[in-house]
């Protein structure tokens, strides 16, 4: 149970980064989140089947332009309804749901989608054993937590994404453009979602309606975590996380779907901005 | 004069061309199934070949004329999520009075939608060969009214012999390896969780122990605490029931983890020959039931393995869903046959000649009970036939019922 409790919030983190990133960041909820993961999967598929690229190859070129994408759909839509919260959530969603339709209209239905596992077999700890590419998960979850530590402390784009996170208007003052950072935060949250997905489908099938599981797992994380919280994120990630695994041994895995939603109703009537968030702070306070 | 010398020359030209041209219209059979979903959109392809083969031979002989058959297909959607019955059941009226169908083959994946679309086939009188939904409640329906539903037939299994197939083949297991324990895994739908549980039943009472029955939502894809769970409790079988395409994750999961049980059952990505590819060789030694043969060629039966190459050679791609595609191949012969041997496409006469269909079809002998059910048992030159296979070494190998069994189980290696 410790050792499948740790890869599923490991799992949880690496699919709410993304989200959660373009939100701390750009103030936008992309609600299409999980239709960029799914479209991801079936890119590096497409890529590696249909074109016959490599798999390394098929993944990098589906991050690139899973991010490209990602500052274009920022540009063209989203920048002109930018704090419209309202209008914000009814684009994404929109633009979600045309994605996995799309897809389901273009035909990827069925069951032979899959990516290769990056390292086949398990390994034994304890008396478990665990197939090696769960391990690759936690491994990758790491990684992308400490270059995006990284890349926020000790770089010139990562200080603007702070910048911009922390005091908008004052960050203007000192010659960030807000729109541009935003478009980037948009194209870096959706290759982490892509990245997400390569790392995570090779242990299943990539299927159109994943898109809405993953979304509802983002936003669980990210609402516990608290929205914008890196920290906040990984610390829920654990939470659910291992919630969902007790809640599989110890009652049914029937249950697990909804320990995340009544997760987000927990945190909501006890601390509303989540546990490590500040969007709400003040009104809490008063 | 010229009144009536025009009047004559209107009746000839009525006799010599309109008449002729409406004579040879062909037959049309409306396709209403969702076709996004892989049993749908392969149902689908194999009804319309069965009806290009029917076409190259003349068509459907009708009383002193051939007449050709054509084929009309609608995307219903109701097997995705989320779609109301009532969106279907438009798509089947639509089809009805839009394209004028004759008759209807493959039909609803979802049974509440069947259950509701036999009240419409009854009302236009259309004469319907259903393939996918499996509730028992349809032979129910028209057991309860056979005057009114005498127009809805089922070419498939129905989740009561589904019962009987897997319930078989457990029996089976028992007798190869002793095996009496046994933890059951289902999808948490309607028609799974029933599934497990006539099972759980079925095993309790023939003997066996049954460690855990546990339900997993659709979507899942860990399925490491309900193995954990079999492994503690010693099961010697794990009996999954899934339908979702991450349910293979269970089959990886067993084999990752060596799980010291046999892994019996329906996963339907298991079925197809693509899946060896899509699971990367880790369902090796996995035992799944294909619903009716046909998706799998059986060598004991010929006209299983006819169509499964036919299928090959037309589409350019195999058969990978294990359910309603041989059905709806077969589905198209029946009508045409009823057809003949009624002489006229008088629909009462025809769905009279379809309940007294006796045919060698890909699903096995075709002949259906009072309920207008498919007749299923083990051997498919008596009634219609499931199969158990289990992949070995990248091939899928028939396995069950014994009159069509083409080798032993092989247990997995970690597996002593």
């Amino acid at each position: 149970m410790l050792i499948y409790g740790l890869i599923n919030s490991a799992v949880l983190a690496l699919m709410a980064l993304g989200f959660n990133l373009t939100f701390g960041i750009s103030g936008v909820a992309n609600f299409s989140y999980g239709a960029i993961y799914v479209v991801a999967g079936f890119l590096t598929w497409t890529l590696i089947n249909q074109v016959g690229l490599p798999y390394f190859p098929s993944a990098l070129i589906t991050i690139v332009a899973v991010g490209i994408a990602g500052v274009y759909m920022y540009r063209l839509i989203l920048k002109r309804i930018r704090g419209l919260v309202i209008s914000e959530v009814i684009a994404t969603f929109g633009i979600g749901l045309v994605l996995l339709e799309l897809l389901r209209y273009l035909g990827f239905m069925g069951f032979e989608y899959s990516l290769p596992m990056f390292i086949k077999g398990s390994v034994e700890i304890g008396d478990t054993y665990v197939d090696i590419q769960r391990l690759v998960i936690i491994g990758a979850g790491i990684l992308l937590i400490t270059a995006l530590y990284l890349f926020t402390h000790h770089t010139k784009l990562g200080l603007a994404f702070r910048g911009i996170a922390q005091e908008e208007h004052t960050s203007l003052a000192v010659g960030i453009n807000p729109d541009r950072i935003a478009s980037f935060s948009m194209g870096m949250g959706s290759a982490l979602g892509a990245f997400a997905a390569i790392v995570i489908l090779p242990l299943g099938t990539i299927t159109v309606d994943g898109g809405y599981d993953v979304l509802i797992n983002a936003l669980s994380v990210c609402i516990v975590g608290g929205l914008g919280s890196t920290f906040g994120v990984i610390i829920a990630s654990f939470i659910i996380g291992y919630a969902q695994t007790m809640t599989a041994t110890y009652l049914s895995p029937h249950w697990i779907m909804i320990v995340s939603l009544c997760a987000i109703l927990i945190i909501l009537a006890v601390k509303p901005s989540g546990i490590l968030g500040h969007q709400k702070e003040l009104e809490e306070r008063v | 004069m010229r009144i009536i010398l025009r009047l004559v020359l209107v009746c000839l030209f009525t006799i010599l061309f309109v008449v002729p041209s409406f004579a040879q219209q062909p037959i049309t059979l409306g396709i209403p199934t969702s076709l996004k979903l892989i049993e749908g959109a392969e149902g689908n392809k194999a009804a319309i070949l069965a009806t290009e083969e029917i076409n190259a031979k003349g068509g459907v002989q009708v009383g002193k004329e051939k007449r050709l058959l054509k084929t009309e297909s609608l995307d219903i959607r109701d097997g995705e999520p989320g779609v109301p019955t009532s969106e279907a059941l438009l798509g089947i009226e639509k089809l009805i009075l839009d394209q004028k169908i004759y008759a209807a083959v493959v039909g609803n994946f979802r049974s509440e939608a069947l259950l509701a679309a036999m009240d419409i086939y009854s009302k236009y009188k259309v004469p319907n060969i259903g393939t996918i939904a499996m509730a028992p409640a349809f032979q129910q329906k028209i057991l309860g009214d056979k005057e009114k539903y005498k127009y809805s037939f089922r070419n498939c299994l129905d989740s009561v012999y589904l019962v009987k197939y897997i319930s078989g083949l457990m029996g089976h297991i028992q007798k190869e390896f002793k095996y009496n324990k046994v933890f059951i895994a289902t999808q948490d739908v309607l028609w799974a969780t029933a599934t497990g549980g006539l099972m759980e039943k079925w095993f309790k009472e023939n003997g066996w122990t049954v460690v855990g029955n546990e339900k997993y939502p659709t979507g899942a894809s860990d399925f490491s605490s309900s193995l954990m769970k079999a492994k503690s409790g010693q099961a010697q079988v794990i009996l999954p029931i899934f339908d979702m395409p991450t349910s293979g994750v269970l089959v990886k999961q067993w084999r990752s983890m060596k799980i010291p049980a046999l892994m019996a059952g329906f996963i339907s990505p298991l079925s197809g020959t693509k899946a060896w590819k899509t699971f990367e060789g880790e369902i090796d030694g996995a035992i799944n039931v294909m619903f009716e043969i046909g998706h799998i060629p059986v060598k004991a039966y010929p006209p299983s393995g006819k169509f499964y190459d036919a299928y090959k050679v037309r589409w350019k791609d195999e058969i990978q869903s294990g359910h309603g595609v041989s059905g709806a191949y077969d589905a198209v012969y029946v009508l045409a046959k009823a057809i003949e041997k009624a002489g006229t496409l008088d629909v009462d006469q025809v769905t009279t000649a379809i309940a007294g269909t006796d045919l060698a079809g890909a699903v096995g002998r075709i002949r259906y009970d009072a309920g207008h059910q498919l007749a299923f048992g083990n051997d498919p030159k008596v009634t219609a036939a499931a199969a158990a296979m289990q992949w070995q070494k990248g091939k899928r190998v028939n396995i069950f019922p014994e009159s069509i069994a083409e080798a032993k189980i092989e247990k997995p290696s970690w597996i002593k």
